[in-house]
C-alpha cells in the first residue's frame, strides 16, 4: 500500500493538492494512505522550498506548486510499480 | 435612526463604487495576474541560491528581498519560505528580510497603493520598506548573533538548486506589466482619443442620473460617484467572478467551456474600462483612447503566448494562481471597501487632523499602532488609508500606518514565534513599529519640504553604521569558532 502525504500549513493550494491527490488515487483504484502534513517542523524535515508538496512512500515527488491530476496519476502509477 | 442607517448604506456603496472604478480595474485586475505569473512562473531555486548558508552577506541580504519582491504575495509562501531562510539558508538576519520584505513589497500591495492614492506613496513604500526590511534583518542578527554562532551544520542542498525560467514565461509576465502600465500610466499618447463612435442607446444619460441620485458623491471628498460605465464594469466583474467559478476552480481536473467565457469575460472587462465612456441625451459615446488601443495589443500579445508559447502545466499553474489570489482577496477587499465607506460617515475629520495631522511623532505612532492592532485583510489597507487621507491625515503618518499594518496581525506573529521563538517575535514586532514610525517620519519630512538629499544621507549613514556593526560581530564570530574548533583538535 502506498503511504502519500500532502505538505502544508492549511492554505488552499495544500487543500487544492490534497484534493488532486485523493482524485488520482480513486482514478487508479489502488490501495492508498493519505495523510495531511501541517505542523512546521514535520514539514520542514523534508528538503522542500515552498509548500504544497506532494510525498509518495517518503519520497518528495512535487513541491512548490499544485500539478494536474493527470501528472499525480502518473507518479502513482509509477511508484506502484517500484514497489512491486 | 434610519436616516443614519441610508447614510452609512449610501457610504458603503459610494465607496465601492469609487473602488471598482474603471481606473482601479485597469489597475488590479492585471496585478492579480501578474502575482499569479509571479507565483506559478518564475521558479524559485535560481533567487533562493543567493541566500544560501555560505552567502556573503552583500549579496544574501539583497537577496532576501528580491525573494520577497518576486516570490511571495501570500503568508501561505512567505512564511514557509521564511522558515526554510531561516533554518536552512543564510540564517535569522536575511529570513528576517525577507518576512519584512514580502508583505510590503509585493507587487500587489505596491500596485494597488500607487492606483488608489498615488505614485508617490506606491514609491516611498517601496523604497523604504526595502531600506528598513534589510536594516531590520541586520539589526536581528545582530541582536541574536550568539543564537546564529550555534547554527547547527545541515546541509546547503536545498538552496543549491537548478532551474531557470524560460525564456516564453518571462516574456509573458513582461507583457502583463505592459498591460498594467498601459491601463494605468497618465500620459498623451493613452489618454487621447483616437476615434469615436456613438451608439443609439437612448436613455443611457437618463440611468447615469438615476445611479448619481441612488449613490450620492461628494467630489470634495474624493468619491466618482456611480457613471454608467462603472455600472457596467461592475456587472461584467459579477459574470467573471460566476464563469470562473465553474471554470477556474476545479482547473486541475482540466479546463472547460467556463475557463475561456471567463478569460474572454477578464479581457472585455479590461478592454471596456479602457474605452472613454460618455452618455448623452441622443446615445452613448464611445471614444477609443490611446488606452484602448494599447491594452488590446497586450491582450492580443497574451493570448498568442498563451496558446503557441506557454506549456500546458504553465497555464494551468499561472491560471489558478490568479484565481487563488482573487478568491483570497477580492471577497475581503470589497467587503472592507464597503465598511470603510459606511464607517467614514461616523468619523469627523477633527479627531483624525488633532491626532495625526501633522508629521509628528505622535502621529506617526499612532499610524502604527493602528496598523498593528487592528487586523485587516490584505489589502484593504489602501483604502484605509486613502480616507484617513480624505479626513486630513498628513501623508507621513499614512506611510507609517500602511507599512506596519501588513506586516503584523496576531495570526502572523504567532507563526512567526513557533519558528523562531517568542522572544525574537516580539522584538521583531518592536522593531517594525519603530522603524515604521520613522520610515512615516522621514517621508512626512520630505512631503514638508525637507530635501531628499539630506534624508538620503541620514539614511545612508544608518545604514552604514549597521553594516559596519554586522561585520564587525561576524568576524568576532568567526575567530570564536576557529578557536573553539582548535581547542577541539587538541
Amino acid at each position: 500500500m502506498l503511504t502519500i502525504k500532502v505538505l502544508g500549513p492549511g492554505c488552499s493550494n495544500c487543500k487544492a493538492l490534497e484534493r488532486v491527490a485523493k482524485q488520482a488515487v480513486a482514478a487508479l483504484g489502488i490501495e492508498a494512505e493519505i495523510i495531511k502534513v501541517e505542523d512546521f517542523s514535520e514539514i520542514l524535515r523534508y528538503e522542500i522550498l515552498a509548500t504544497p508538496a506532494l510525498v509518495i512512500n517518503e519520497k518528495v515527488v512535487v513541491s512548490g506548486r499544485v500539478p494536474g491530476v493527470d501528472q499525480v496519476t502518473s507518479l502513482l502509477a509509477d511508484a506502484v510499480t517500484q514497489v512491486a | 435612526m434610519p436616516e443614519l442607517v441610508l447614510r452609512l448604506l449610501q457610504g458603503g456603496l459610494g465607496n465601492l463604487a469609487a473602488y471598482l472604478a474603471a481606473h482601479v480595474l485597469l489597475c488590479l485586475v492585471p496585478a492579480f495576474y501578474i502575482a499569479g505569473a509571479m507565483t506559478a512562473l518564475i521558479p524559485k531555486e535560481p533567487v533562493t541560491r543567493l541566500l544560501g548558508r555560505s552567502a556573503p552577506k552583500w549579496i544574501a541580504y539583497p537577496g532576501a528581498a528580491l525573494a520577497g519582491s518576486v516570490l511571495a504575495v501570500c503568508s501561505c509562501t512567505i512564511v514557509p519560505l521564511f522558515a526554510g531562510i531561516y533554518k536552512k539558508g543564510a540564517g535569522l538576519g536575511p529570513a528576517v528580510t525577507f518576512l519584512f520584505f514580502a508583505p510590503a513589497g509585493n507587487i500587489l500591495a505596491l500596485v494597488y497603493t500607487g492606483g488608489v492614492i498615488g505614485l508617490d506613496l506606491a514609491l516611498a513604500r517601496l523604497f523604504l520598506s526595502l531600506t528598513f526590511g534589510i536594516g531590520i534583518g541586520m539589526i536581528m542578527a545582530l541582536i541574536f548573533s550568539r543564537a546564529d554562532l550555534a547554527h547547527d551544520k545541515e546541509s546547503d542542498a536545498l538552496f543549491a538548486g537548478q532551474g531557470k525560467m524560460r525564456g516564453a514565461a518571462l516574456v509573458f509576465l513582461l507583457i502583463l506589466v505592459a498591460l498594467l502600465l498601459a491601463g494605468t500610466f497618465k500620459i498623451g499618447l493613452l489618454t487621447d482619443a483616437y476615434a469615436q463612435i456613438t451608439l443609439p442607446l437612448a436613455g443611457i444619460d437618463r440611468f447615469q442620473d438615476a445611479l448619481f441620485r441612488l449613490v450620492p458623491y461628494d467630489l470634495s471628498k474624493g468619491q466618482e460617484g456611480v457613471t454608467a460605465q462603472g455600472a457596467i464594469l461592475i456587472g461584467l466583474l459579477v459574470f467573471i467572478g460566476l464563469a470562473s467559478w465553474q471554470g477556474l476552480d476545479k482547473i486541475h481536473e482540466g479546463y472547460n467551456a467556463w475557463t475561456w467565457i471567463a478569460m474572454s469575460l477578464v479581457g472585455l472587462t479590461l478592454l471596456t474600462a479602457a474605452l472613454g465612456m460618455s452618455p448623452h441625451a441622443g446615445g452613448l459615446d464611445l471614444q477609443f483612447t490611446g488606452r484602448f488601443f494599447g491594452v488590446l495589443l497586450a491582450l492580443g500579445a497574451l493570448t498568442w503566448l498563451m496558446f503557441r508559447r506557454l506549456s500546458r502545466d504553465e497555464l494551468r499553474d499561472w491560471l489558478w494562481e490568479s484565481w487563488r489570489f482573487v478568491k483570497q482577496i477580492f471577497p475581503l477587499l470589497v467587503g472592507g471597501v464597503f465598511a470603510v465607506g459606511a464607517i467614514r460617515v461616523l468619523i469627523k475629520p477633527e479627531w483624525i487632523q488633532t491626532l495625526a495631522g501633522n508629521n509628528t511623532i505622535l502621529g506617526n505612532l499612532a499610524g502604527v499602532l493602528f496598523g498593528v492592532f487592528m487586523y485587516f485583510p490584505t489589502l484593504v489597507e489602501v483604502p484605509i488609508a486613502n480616507m484617513f487621507l480624505s479626513l486630513g491625515m498628513h501623508r507621513g503618518p499614512l506611510l507609517a500606518y500602511l507599512m506596519a499594518d501588513p506586516e503584523l496581525s496576531l495570526q502572523s506573529i504567532l507563526m512567526i514565534s513557533v519558528i523562531i521563538g517568542r522572544l525574537k517575535a516580539w522584538v521583531y514586532v518592536g522593531w517594525v513599529a519603530l522603524f515604521s514610525t520613522l520610515a512615516g517620519l522621514i517621508y512626512g519630512a520630505w512631503v514638508d519640504g525637507t530635501p531628499l538629499g539630506l534624508l538620503a544621507m541620514y539614511l545612508a549613514v544608518l545604514m552604514a553604521m549597521l553594516g559596519f556593526a554586522l561585520w564587525l560581530v561576524g568576524r568576532r564570530n568567526h575567530q570564536k569558532m576557529m578557536a573553539a574548533e582548535s581547542a577541539s583538535t587538541h
